[in-house]
């Protein structure tokens, strides 16, 4: 492929990050019917980021099929070579390993970042890698919108393991998209900022009730500490006040692109698992 | 003191909003104090009109460290930089640099330096403090700071500190963030009862049973609360028969009502907005001191 035809294909692909801080404000609904209907006529990745508990598959009526799993290092201790001095114990911040100078350590795989100070400190090399199962990076097809999916397993707490290895695939990936769309968790820790990671352009939903503009306030503020821009979608606009949503758009210089009025239709179809059609929603990519 | 945790999987299906209704119930007879553990956007005292500004006490929280690099002493080598499971440690100009977001403050860098370039130093990541509501019991919560990390431990924290200023109080309210990752496992660890609100959604019923898998991962006695039942009569349905089925007591079915948002919106707890849901919450107080009181006989 020449240069030129490179560069085309560079400057179309575009990458968008939905998110919100507080839950429930629609970033699943806005990010599955953005997507949809991009991909009438586009070829679309939807990336479902919320690895704690996605539920786009569930929008779009996807069933979706194992890609690969993810694992995370953790120490294998060999008890033979361990002298029991404890070591390994005192220097585990998540408090994983359990170690008292004349007992062996006690492992709790749960509490393990993988991080490696263990093994770095142990004087008697007693310490090398095994794996445990993290999660699952799932795909899935609807029409013409393909669909990657993370999946942290239940009680381990490192959301945005998953979220790394989702970034690793769109970038093995996008090449093969006009549009990549992240929907992210609620919150604003860190799965929630690893999944801006790709993004160029960001879309906070919100809606206009205290709690809403609150949790805007703290997501624009994250935006504008990793130096990303971020523009504003209010769903169910007509439930609260606009003001307050306003304000927070003013102080962050964050437009409102898009406002979407609070309808039983939609809130039906989502009971329902049908997909949604917001009117208007395509016209929020570029803006 | 009894503790009892709600949390959900799902954003957004009411567990702030019934949680703050919940403890103004039990604070008509009992000494309460509540916990907001969603700080990554702590907003339980905004339902009861008490911006950050109102609090009795707000100072900052340090329970992250993060690398630093003495450029005088690095030689270079780049052993940091292999051993940084993180990835947060890149060259720029021979010398590693840190990026903050990344930094899980795990030390092992600081470790493998064979020149002590490396040294661990505590950042602040959040704000922690209480406000006295005007129900006679007061809410700890914590705030993350933007871009930082570290959630699980300020969640800790933040629990601490209700036992702090708890007084002798003989129900803690906890309220968690959704998902099910670490500030969430931080909320549930070691509570005496847990609630989960879930609505009749797809997304709703998948969360709850990921919740679910984790309560029952650490062995605590659970209620379920349906939230905006009548939504969608034949998901009340499925989940009626999946609690039946996991032996998940359900304490109560709540309607679907608009003005949930109206209450939220004036800012106060809904209990108090609208008296007919005064019964509602006092049943759903009897249930769990029911259950809870069970566990110990």
């Amino acid at each position: 492929m020449n240069l030129f035809k490179l560069r085309i294909i560079y400057k179309k692909m575009k990458i968008i990050a939905i998110t919100g801080g507080k839950g429930g404000t629609g970033k699943s609904t806005v990010a599955t019917a953005l997507a949809y209907e991009l991909s009438k006529k586009n070829k679309i990745l939807l990336v479902d980021a919320d690895v704690d508990c996605p539920n786009d598959h569930l929008l779009l009526n996807i069933k979706r099929k194992q890609l690969k799993t993810v694992f995370q290092r953790i120490p294998k201790f060999d008890l033979d070579k361990c002298s029991k001095c404890a070591k390994c114990g005192s220097v585990c911040k998540t408090k994983a390993i359990i170690s008292l100078k004349d007992l062996e350590p006690i492992f709790i795989p749960e509490q393990c970042n993988g991080c490696g100070s263990c093994q770095i400190i142990c004087p008697e090399n007693a310490i090398n890698w095994n794996n445990k199962k993290i999660g699952t990076i799932y795909t899935g097809k609807k029409d013409n919108l393909n669909l990657l999916s993370g999946e942290l397993k239940s009680n381990e707490p490192i959301s945005e393991f998953i979220v790394n290895h989702l970034n690793e695939e769109i970038e093995k990936q996008k090449q093969k998209y006009d549009y990549i769309i992240i929907d992210t968790a609620a919150g604003a820790h860190c799965p929630v900022i690893s999944a801006f990671e790709k993004a160029e352009q960001i879309i906070a939903v919100t809606e206009p009730t205290p709690l809403g503009s609150h949790d805007l306030e703290v997501i624009l503020s994250v935006l504008k500490k990793i130096k990303k821009k971020g523009s504003i979608i209010v769903n169910r606009f007509d439930i609260g006040d606009l003001n307050k949503v306003k304000e927070v758009s003013l102080k962050f210089n964050s437009k409102i692109i898009l406002k979407i009025p609070y309808s039983k239709k939609i809130e039906d179809s989502y009971s329902k698992g049908e997909p949604i059609i917001l009117p208007n929603i395509i016209l929020v990519v570029n803006k | 003191m009894k503790s009892i945790v709600i949390l959900s999987g799902k954003g957004g299906v009411g567990k702030s909003s019934i949680t703050a209704s919940l403890a103004v119930a039990f604070s008509k007879d009992k000494k309460i104090v509540c916990a907001d553990c969603d700080v990554d956007a702590s907003n339980l005292s905004l339902l009861f009109s008490l911006p950050t500004d109102k609090y009795e006490e707000w100072k900052p929280l340090s329970t992250n460290q993060i690398a630093i690099v003495n450029k005088k002493k690095c030689i270079s080598c780049g052993k940091c930089i292999d051993a940084c499971y993180f990835k947060a440690l890149k060259f720029k100009e021979n010398i590693p640099k840190v990026n903050e977001f990344g930094c899980e403050g795990c030390g092992a860098c600081e470790l493998i330096c064979p020149v002590n370039a490396i040294t661990l130093q505590n950042i602040d990541n959040a704000y922690i403090g209480y406000a006295k509501t005007n129900y006679n019991f007061s809410i700890a919560s914590a705030q993350l700071l933007p871009g930082n990390s570290g959630s699980g431990k300020i969640v800790s924290e933040v629990r601490k500190k209700a036992n702090k200023i708890s007084k002798n109080a003989e129900y803690l309210i906890i309220d968690s963030a959704a998902g099910i990752g670490c500030p969430v496992i931080a909320s549930i660890t070691g509570n005496d009862y847990a609630i989960i609100v879930t609505e009749p959604t797809p997304s709703g019923f998948s969360d709850m049973k990921k919740a679910l898998e984790i309560v029952n991962h650490f062995k605590i006695k659970t209620g379920l609360i349906i939230n905006k039942f009548d939504l969608n009569k034949k998901y009340t349905n499925k989940i009626k028969l999946f609690a039946k089925k996991n032996n998940l007591k359900i304490i109560k079915k709540i309607s679907f009502d608009k003005t949930f948002v109206k209450a939220m919106v004036n800012m106060v707890p809904i209990i108090d907005f609208d008296k007919t849901y005064e019964p509602i919450f006092e049943e759903i107080k009897q249930r769990i001191i029911t259950n809870i009181n069970k566990l110990n006989s």
